[in-house]
């Protein structure tokens, strides 16, 4: 689910996010390239590393277009899940949820 | 999808897995040493193991693994596949075989034979070789504990031939040294291993998923993890179902490597994994430490609170059985895994099962596989084809009919047509048509198990076993061909000693070939035995009272006696072979699909059985003819001649019957349209035609008919489906005039010359008419 506003827009998560999910979340955020980005990713249960590695090239191709992408909120099970994999968002979370 | 269905398709895919075992160990057995055989050997086994674990077949699970442990010995080259090693496996193999169909089917299998070759697998293991099923016998050691770096075993000290004495009670004492039992019970200190794992795209597109394969190892030890993510391409150039991460893993922990690479087993094949004992020395990477507890991560406890429900127990165990075959068995998996997801919800079910699907399409599409057809599917498309084929035909008449010059364009259209019909039509019989294979791989297990219950030493050779035909033949082709074989085993090939006195290899050959001749397909038999011993099969026959003491038979004719009802030249009756009804038998199912048998032997040098059946039993070709004014089919597969009867050759004998002189022989006169009631007097045979046909017993007939039609190909109807059953046919057609034209049952007519009524024969009825459906 994503809605845009004209400079920022947002992205909610879905809550599986699995092999057949990377294609899709590849194509909503290529809709939302040259836009600040913030990602709800509360409701997440349960994430593939095939979406993962989306949503990292997601993180660099943002930082080249100097624009913001930021985890506004995250689950418990996503976080887990990317320190499982081995992955760092710590400077991808919003000041408000960095511990 | 459910698990019963996931369940029927591991099934049917333990099926291939167990054609391949045998085939691959078939193949080294005859020395192929090539690693791929080794591995495609190893695959199968290990396969039916991933899928039987995720169904809880523990029984079959357990001899599996000790199978593949065995098998991994010669994958490494730790163990040489020998003659004697692979007799083994290729019991096992029989007894995995066993295990499936008990687990598919319920039953048991004969727990002496599985645990048995289980201590035989497991002294292989051990790199005891087999020496006259010592091995067999061989105390089991007790399993090492995993070390951290498998070893190759060292061999077992021989085992004394004499076994211990016994006391005056009976008592056996055991010997007892205490070598190595301070290294039994020393307890083994924590390990750092090195892990480098590179999953492949296949991983994923077989439904196997990186992060759950981090999940599980992360509860072998202590984890650290370092995601190399260079590989990751710009977002714009980036394929999302691509693989591009990989990790390097340390994980402390006081198990072995093994139970690492056990985290990995099902994914090995598709993804590049090292595992080592790390070394201080090497450089460090920062390492991000996992969290111990992952339990959120775990399936069945993610799903978010609100719409879990308590009465769902049931759904989120097959949930979790699911996923547990999404994480092991290769095909299995992707249905498991879909089938998971759609148990936990509704709404999701149909879009991840979709997408799973497809993502299993795609990647069946890339390595060109096969799909499974539901049988009656195929068999209502053959039918609809079947009813093309005949209107086609009907509407080509209705235009011959109508344009009595022949040159308007609509024909020529349908000639076109005519032709395209007969492209689909052979294009879905193809569909139907299958390799002999499984059937002549079912063949060797038999040539082994009798070779042994007899004791002799026999090798079967398979050729053409890729040669195609109808499913329907297939299937009716496996209990003649066993007997055959068993007879070939057990009678037609000598004892090692005999062989070797007639100087011949003490071990036999049976060879089991298949191939293509004249649009039927032909299987020959060959034995390289002692061949027929026509005096005793002469002598049997006069016993049996099957012919006159004073018969004058040609050599053929003594051989074709096997093939007499009730004939057996075995002396003692087995449970091998020899009970008397084995050829005969053998005969009645071959030609009940339409198919002949013959035999040609040579004194000394072995027999050869000659099998012609056709390559479907939804199409016949007929000669079509004229009875009386009705229109019948004859098969003409048991049309040996058509001749045009002279007053001259014609012979009263008795009250009714007659016979026909062909070339200084007699043959009974049969007049079909009599037998069938369709006249009340017998007609006058040299204004009719006479077909001469072989009958069961070898002998032949002549049947007599008004007139022959022509010869064509007919779309066989069961009349059984459609009308009922009508003694002395076999089936029905249409015809291209839209008339039914009826097929002639030509044993059911010759018993019925025979004095037989037509109404109370049946045993041995076409199966043409089971054959058809529509």
């Amino acid at each position: 689910m994503a809605s845009t506003t004209a400079e920022t827009g947002s992205l909610k998560l879905v809550s599986v996010l699995d092999l057949n999910e990377a294609s899709v979340l590849h194509g909503q955020l290529t809709n939302m390239r040259g836009k600040d980005l913030s990602i709800d990713a509360s409701g997440v249960e349960r994430v593939g590393v095939q979406c993962v590695q989306v949503l990292m090239a997601a993180a660099n191709a943002w930082e080249e277009d100097k624009k913001k992408f930021v985890f506004d909120k995250v689950s418990d099970a996503f976080g887990k899940s990317m320190q499982l994999i081995g992955i760092n968002i710590d400077h991808l979370l919003a000041k408000e949820i960095q511990q | 999808m459910d698990m019963n269905e996931i369940k029927e398709i591991f099934f049917q895919e333990c099926e291939e897995q167990l054609a391949e075992l045998e085939s691959g160990l078939l193949k080294l057995n005859d020395g192929d040493r090539d690693p791929e055989t080794v591995n495609a050997v190893f695959r199968a086994v290990h396969s039916i193991k991933g899928g039987a674990g995720a169904f809880g077949l523990d029984d079959l699970v357990s001899f599996a693994h000790v199978f593949e442990t065995t098998l991994d010995c010669v994958r490494s080259n730790k163990l040489e596949p020998t003659q004697d090693v692979l007799k083994v496996m290729l019991k096992s193999a029989d007894v995995l075989a066993d295990l499936v169909a008990a687990s598919r089917d319920g039953g048991s299998v004969e727990e002496g034979r599985t645990r048995g070759l289980v201590k035989e697998l497991e002294a292989l293991a051990r790199g005891e070789l087999p020496s006259g099923g010592a091995a067999a016998e061989t105390p089991k050691a007790a399993p090492a504990k995993a070390a951290p770096k498998a070893a190759p075993a060292p061999a077992a000290p021989p085992v004394a031939a004499a076994p211990p004495p016994t006391d005056d009670s009976g008592f056996q004492p055991i010997p007892f040294t205490f070598d190595g039992f301070g290294e039994e019970e020393q307890t083994i200190e924590p390990s750092t291993f090195e892990v480098i794992f590179k999953p492949r795209r296949e991983l994923y597109a077989k439904g196997n998923e990186a992060a759950l394969l981090l999940r599980d190892l992360s509860r072998v030890g202590t984890m650290s993890i370092n995601c190399d993510t260079d590989q990751l391409p710009p977002f714009d150039k980036m394929d999302p179902e691509e693989a591009y991460f990989t990790w390097k893993i340390q994980v402390k922990t006081d198990k072995g490597e093994q139970d690492i690479r056990t985290v990995f087993e099902f994914a090995e094949w598709d993804c590049d994994l090292d595992v080592k004992v790390a070394e201080s020395s090497e450089e460090e990477l920062p390492m991000v430490p996992v969290p111990f507890d992952l339990s959120v991560l775990d399936d069945g406890s993610d799903a978010s609170g609100e719409d879990q429900d308590a009465s769902d127990e049931s759904a989120a165990n097959d949930a979790a059985a699911a996923v547990a075959a999404a994480e092991t068995a290769s095909n299995v998996s992707k249905m498991a895994a879909a089938a998971a997801r759609a148990d936990k919800k509704e709404s999701q079910a149909a879009a991840a099962a979709a997408a799973a699907a497809n993502a299993a399409n795609a990647a069946n599409a890339s390595a060109g596989q096969t799909i499974r057809v539901d049988l009656d599917r195929v068999d209502r498309l053959i039918n609809l084809v079947g009813e093309l084929v005949i209107n086609q035909a009907m509407l080509s008449q209705s235009v011959i009919e109508n344009d009595t010059t022949g040159t308007s364009s609509i024909n020529m259209g349908l000639e076109e047509l005519q032709q395209l019909t007969r492209e689909i039509q052979d294009s879905v019989m193809a569909i139907r048509a299958q390799p002999v294979k499984p059937v002549f791989q079912r063949m060797s297990r038999i040539v082994r198990e009798v070779a042994d219950m007899v004791g002799k030493s026999i090798r079967l050779v398979t050729e053409g076993e890729n040669t195609e035909v109808d499913k329907t033949v297939i299937d009716k082709l496996a209990e003649p061909l066993t007997h055959m074989i068993r007879n070939a085993v057990d009678h037609g090939i000598e004892s090692p000693e005999k062989r070797e006195a007639a100087g011949k290899n003490p071990e036999g050959t049976v060879r089991l070939t298949a191939k293509h001749r004249s649009g039927r397909i032909v299987i020959e038999l060959v034995d390289d035995g002692a061949g027929i011993n026509r005096e005793k099969v002469r002598q049997k026959a006069i016993d049996n009272d099957l012919i006159p003491a004073d018969a004058n038979l040609s050599d053929e004719e003594i051989d074709n006696l096997i093939f007499m009802p009730g004939f057996s030249t075995a002396d003692k009756i087995s449970d091998i072979s020899g009970r008397g009804v084995g050829m005969d038998v053998v005969k009645r199912s071959i030609q009940a699909l339409g198919g002949r048998i013959s035999i040609s032997s040579r004194p000394g040098q072995g027999s050869t059985f000659t099998m012609s059946l056709p390559l479907t039993l939804a199409v016949l070709d007929g000669m079509v003819v004229t009875v009386a004014g009705q229109t019948l089919v004859v098969p003409l597969t048991a049309i040996v001649e058509t001749l045009q009867p002279e007053a001259s050759s014609i012979h009263s004998f008795g009250a009714n019957q007659r016979l026909i002189s062909i070339r200084n022989s007699f043959c009974p006169l049969v007049d079909v349209g009599r037998i069938l009631n369709f006249r009340s007097m017998q007609a006058n045979p040299v204004e009719g035609v006479a077909l001469l046909v072989e009958s069961e017993g070898g002998g032949q007939r002549a049947l007599m008919v008004d007139a022959i039609q022509g010869q064509r190909q007919v779309v066989i109807k069961s009349l059984e489906a459609n009308y009922t059953h009508v003694p002395g046919i076999a089936a029905a057609t249409i015809l291209g005039d839209g008339r039914v034209a009826l097929i002639l049952d030509v044993d059911a007519v010759v018993s019925a010359s025979r004095g037989q009524s037509l109404r109370q024969e049946g045993g041995m009825k076409s199966d043409m008419s089971l054959a058809a459906t529509g």
